[in-house]
């Protein structure tokens, strides 16, 4: 009896100890459709390398927007994750508000960073105030999606690599009874393509803190987009449903980011998908702002297992394994060198599709955060005025500039 | 007999416009990505093995793994290994649309905890509800008391406060009590019913008070006159009460999705079926309406067995 | 133990006070509740409208009627008021007539009529967010049962009709992407869902009109069933009609599933959809602009109070009879 008693007791002690060991962290990223597939395939890796950290993972944000308000609004309530993905646009405001928290105390702890892959230049998208802030997970760029069987049926063999080709590939196409050319990505979240047309044109959406709507290049932004809508005659359809669309074979060209091809790729129909430089005003865009998101520390534990336990993770995600995935399963470009060390060496020869980004990267811009509080307002507002163009609502595009650039002075901070 | 048939003729127009939408969403959830872009396969679709996208990529080896099982592909390149993984991979990935829809639907997410989590939040809402409108109710029925028609004019005028036109200083006076996402914050703002009130009162007033008098002579206190005397003879308008409580907060989409963020845990059935939503390539439409399916079915089921209550409880609400 | 005799008609004084003490013991917590979770907020609301508060920030400032003067000034809201009126004014007469239809229909069938009854009740009970998501599908513009079903038409006699002549040649309408067709189908979808549950109250209603009322309309001659209606039914209904716009109105209202699952930003094309309730969701919690957020919540409440009391003024002028 006392034996049993006694082995029960160590059983139970014993158990509880390594119940001890094992430590949660609360994990949030966006598009669950493109990264559902990444996690899914990271972890049995990084369960092996640490079983004693359990990932809990939360609901999935809709979009990088939807994250940022998520974690606003965590923030207040006192239910922050540990570890959060935001869009590179995003991390700004929260850095502000002390919401994301410095990373270099754990880097100054690791042997060799730079080693593991972590170079600057990709660091340099998460540092503020000389200060690393996030890791990022994945980077993307504008690219041109095309379906190869629509264009040659419509009459064009070769890739278009201005606007003006664009356009006018657009007309030959419905003159050859193609119905639904094009989709122009005005859409996509924080107004990346409305940044894209201007680091076409060499210009910032923000400057030394100012929203620059009011600059020439923004009209030149503004008028090329009318002339794209109304003389392609392309439909208002909601970015998913493109993104379906698009899929299911029924549109020529789509201009959307890196980031979907992986997506896009296992729900195609039978086509022949081929990517391309995404055009620029007169021949190659002078430059091109960097998508994706990063991975940050916002973890409100005291518990330093706990936040040890959520930079391992973090910098799991973005480390060789975890950037392999993404590229695997993803359109998206993984930040870290070493990367490639895991990767198939012919992985971007078997993947013309993803070498495309890859090649653009010389064009690699920031992806510029509105300065004050407002910033999800005034995303909104620039998403409005570009709804107007495409539904034919609004004509004038100088009229247009005026009242953006009206409602957005009203949301920037004062002085 | 003609002009029946002119009857049976427009409501069967009707009816086939109301059932549209069920019938896709059921025989959506039987169907394979392929089948529900394309239309086609009849009802229950055709059943044939479709593959699984991603668990066939969740298989694609990398060097490493290659490198590992190469001595059992002698003689191969990696690519041709890695091809030859990635067929096996597909057959073993192969399944039945409706056991792809289906089983995804409780794997993807929860499914289970969000059900339970419908069921303990609209009996809780219930359950305070009553507890706190049966006693007001009677209180204001058939007890003198100064105060008594101030009391009812405030209920009043509290109908004509709908609940979630408040959501946002509610939102912000939870956020400050730190009490978002948790049940407290689900539960609370719903536990006081003016209508609920409202309902039982009137139908109290039509109690006889040879009864009430009869129970108090007897020796019951007020609050046992409550629950012994007035809760029985309320029943039917109260299953009404129940049904119609029940359904509003087992679908109640707007409060949950302002009050409930990362955690899915507290996940309510409306926002477990808006996780699905978030997929843009389409391939998870069959699981995602397998989800709808299965948050629809237990209304419809109970509101099948028990149709007669139901509407003769919102007959006697309305008319009162 | 002797009888003790009661006076009902005199309540003695120690009886009242006894009444008195537990009447308010047993109404406490609903008055505290009431206070609480619906009083105190509709001030905080108010409050707040007249400062640029964010939920986050340690203070604000006042800003006076800022708010309002932009709630009546921007163009936005302007397309807020335009798509909740559309809406309402939209929805209410029809699931009210649809309702009254049905339920008449189906009174007259006995009990066959019991079928229809339980279909038509099924969209009342289904989770709205489901269903939605489903009409989402059903409306794609290629792939959708709606458009495709559509496209049978092509072809045939029905081409004749301009709709289906520019929809055969150009294709079918982007239901929800086309800023023209966006807000009726919120509308077709409200109406679907909402229907059933006015039907069930007009039945109930039509059970208590009375057998003799009909035999003395017959004998003063109203012969036809539209006499027998406009004479007796829809009177009768009075009281059950009132109650059923009432309630309509106040659903309509407070649309907003719909308009979230399709639209999760911006409030459908060009802010055609733009409803109230999805404002407030917008303002207050998604762009955390709380002052915005509650002068619309204000606004809100004014507009579904005054229709409340307007239809109880109604109940009292002229449904007595």
């Amino acid at each position: 009896m006392k034996t049993t008693a006694t082995a029960m007791t160590l059983a139970l002690v014993a158990s509880a100890a390594m119940a001890e060991d094992k430590v949660t962290i609360e994990f949030a990223y966006p598009y669950s459709h493109l990264f559902d597939v990444t996690y899914e395939a990271m972890m049995p890796a990084f369960k092996e390398a640490h079983p004693n950290i359990e990932v809990k993972f939360r609901a999935t944000y809709e979009s990088y927007e939807d994250g940022t308000n998520t974690v606003l609004r965590e923030a207040v309530a006192g239910n922050l994750p540990d570890v959060t993905m935001q869009g590179l646009n995003r991390q700004q405001p929260l850095v502000d508000k002390g919401i994301a928290q410095s990373l270099e105390p754990f880097i100054a702890g690791e042997a060799d960073f730079e080693k593991d892959g972590y170079h600057e230049a990709m660091l340099s998208l998460s540092t503020f105030d000389d200060a690393v802030y996030g890791l990022p997970f994945s980077v993307s760029l504008p690219v041109g999606y095309y379906n190869m069987d629509i264009l040659r049926e419509g009459g064009i063999e070769e890739l278009p690599t201005s606007w003006d080709d664009v356009i006018a590939a657009c007309k030959t196409m419905k003159a050859n009874g193609i119905d639904n050319p094009i989709f122009w990505g005005w859409n996509i979240t924080g107004n990346w393509f409305m940044q894209a047309l201007l680091w076409s044109q060499d210009s910032a959406i923000v400057d030394n803190g100012r929203v620059t709507l009011d600059s020439p290049e923004a009209l030149v932004a503004l008028e090329q987009m009318q002339e794209i809508f109304t003389e392609c005659e392309m439909q208002n359809l909601e970015w998913k449903a493109a993104l379906a669309s698009f899929s299911a074979g029924e549109i020529g060209m789509m201009f959307w980011s890196t980031s979907a091809l992986g997506a896009v790729e296992r729900s195609q129909g039978d086509f022949e998908l081929v990517t391309g430089p995404f055009p620029g005003f007169d021949g190659k865009p002078m430059g091109l702002p960097a998508g994706g998101n990063a991975a940050m520390l916002t973890s409100t534990s005291d518990d330093p297992k706990v936040r040890e336990a959520a930079w391992t993770w973090l910098k799991y995600i973005t480390s060789g394994d975890g950037a392999a995935e993404v590229a695997k399963t993803t359109g998206y470009m993984p930040p870290n060198k070493a990367a490639n060390e895991i990767i198939l060496a012919d992985f971007y020869e078997q993947n013309p599709n993803k070498q495309t980004a890859v090649d653009q990267l010389p064009l690699l811009r920031d992806w510029l955060a509105y300065p004050g509080d407002n910033g999800l307002a005034i995303t909104q507002v620039i998403y409005d005025s570009m709804e107007r163009i495409v539904t034919g609502d609004a004509t004038d595009m100088k009229e247009l500039q005026q009242e953006l650039v009206e409602e957005v002075a009203d949301l920037l901070p004062n002085g | 007999m003609a002009r029946d048939l002119w009857k049976h003729l427009v409501l069967i127009i009707g009816a086939i416009i109301v059932l549209a939408p069920f019938y896709m969403m059921v025989s959506y959830s039987f169907k394979s990505p392929g089948e529900i872009d394309r239309g086609e396969g009849g009802f229950f679709g055709r059943q044939e093995l479709m593959v699984d996208e991603r668990c066939v990529k969740l298989r694609d080896p990398n060097r490493d793994e290659i490198a590992a099982v190469a001595a059992q592909y002698p003689g191969k390149t990696d690519r041709q290994i890695r091809e030859e993984i990635m067929a096996v991979a597909e057959t073993e990935c192969s399944m039945r649309p409706v056991v792809f829809n289906y089983s995804k639907a409780f794997v993807e997410a929860p499914l289970l905890r969000y059900l339970l989590n419908g069921i303990i939040v609209t009996v809780s809402i219930f359950a305070i509800q009553v507890l706190v409108a049966l006693p007001a109710a009677y209180a204001l029925a058939k007890l003198k008391f100064w105060g008594r028609d101030a009391v009812f004019g405030l209920v009043l005028f509290c109908l004509l406060i709908p609940v979630h036109a408040i959501a946002l200083p509610l939102y912000i006076m939870l956020a400050k009590l730190g009490l978002t996402n948790t049940y407290a914050a689900l539960v609370v703002p719903w536990t006081i019913s003016v209508f609920g009130i409202f309902l039982m009162r009137q139908f109290f007033m039509t109690v006889p008070d040879d009864l009430i008098d009869a129970a108090r002579m007897d020796g019951m206190s007020e609050f046992a006159i409550v629950w012994r005397v007035m809760l029985p003879t309320a029943v039917p308008a109260l299953l009404a009460f129940a049904i119609f409580s029940i359904v509003a907060h087992w679908n109640d989409y707007f409060w949950p999705r302002i009050v409930v963020t990362g955690s899915r845990d507290l996940f309510t059935p409306p926002l477990g079926l808006r996780e699905f939503k978030g997929d843009a390539d389409g391939s998870f439409f069959g699981p995602m309406m397998a989800t709808a399916t299965i948050i629809v079915t237990p209304l419809i089921v109970a509101f099948l067995i028990a149709q007669r209550r139901f509407i003769e409880g919102i007959t006697l609400s309305g008319m009162k | 133990m002797g009888v003790v005799e009661i006076d009902p008609s005199v309540t003695p004084a120690r009886e009242r006070n006894r009444q008195a003490r537990t009447a308010w013991g047993l109404t406490a917590p609903a008055l505290a509740l009431m206070f609480l979770i619906l009083l105190v907020p509709v001030v905080i609301a108010a409050l707040l409208s007249f400062t640029n508060y964010s939920l986050g920030n340690s203070g604000f400032e006042w800003v006076g009627t800022k708010n309002y003067d932009r709630l009546f000034t921007r163009s936005t809201y302007e397309k807020m008021f335009i798509a909740t009126f559309t809406y309402v004014v939209t929805v209410v007469p029809i699931s009210v007539a649809l309702g009254l239809g049905a339920a008449l229909l189906v009174n007259a069938l006995g009990r066959i009529g019991d079928i229809y009854k339980t279909i038509y009740f099924l969209p009342v009970m289904a989770t709205l967010l489901a269903m939605a998501i489903v009409w989402e599908f059903m409306l794609h513009p290629t792939i959708g049962m709606v458009n495709q079903t559509f496209e049978l038409a092509c072809g045939t006699v029905l081409e004749r009709i301009p709709f289906f002549a520019n929809g055969c040649a150009e294709g079918f309408p982007l239901w929800l992407g086309d800023r023209d067709y966006a807000i009726w189908v919120i509308c077709f979808i409200g109406i679907w869902q909402g229907f059933g549950f006015n039907m069930v109250l007009y039945l109930a209603g039509l059970t208590s009109v009375h057998r003799e009322l009909y035999h003395a309309a017959e004998m003063d001659g109203a012969k036809s069933a539209w006499e027998r209606f406009r004479l007796v039914t829809w009177p009768a209904l009075g009281p059950t009609t009132v109650f059923v716009v009432t309630i309509s109105c106040i659903r309509a209202f407070q649309v907003f599933d719909t308009v979230e699952a399709f639209w999760p930003q911006g409030g459908g094309p060009n802010k055609s959809t733009y409803v109230m309730m999805f404002a407030i969701f917008e303002k207050g919690v998604q762009q955390n602009l709380i002052g915005i957020g509650s002068a619309i919540t204000m606004l809100f409440l004014i507009f579904v109070m005054f229709l409340t009391l307007i239809q109880r003024w109604l109940v009292e002028r002229k449904v007595h009879y």
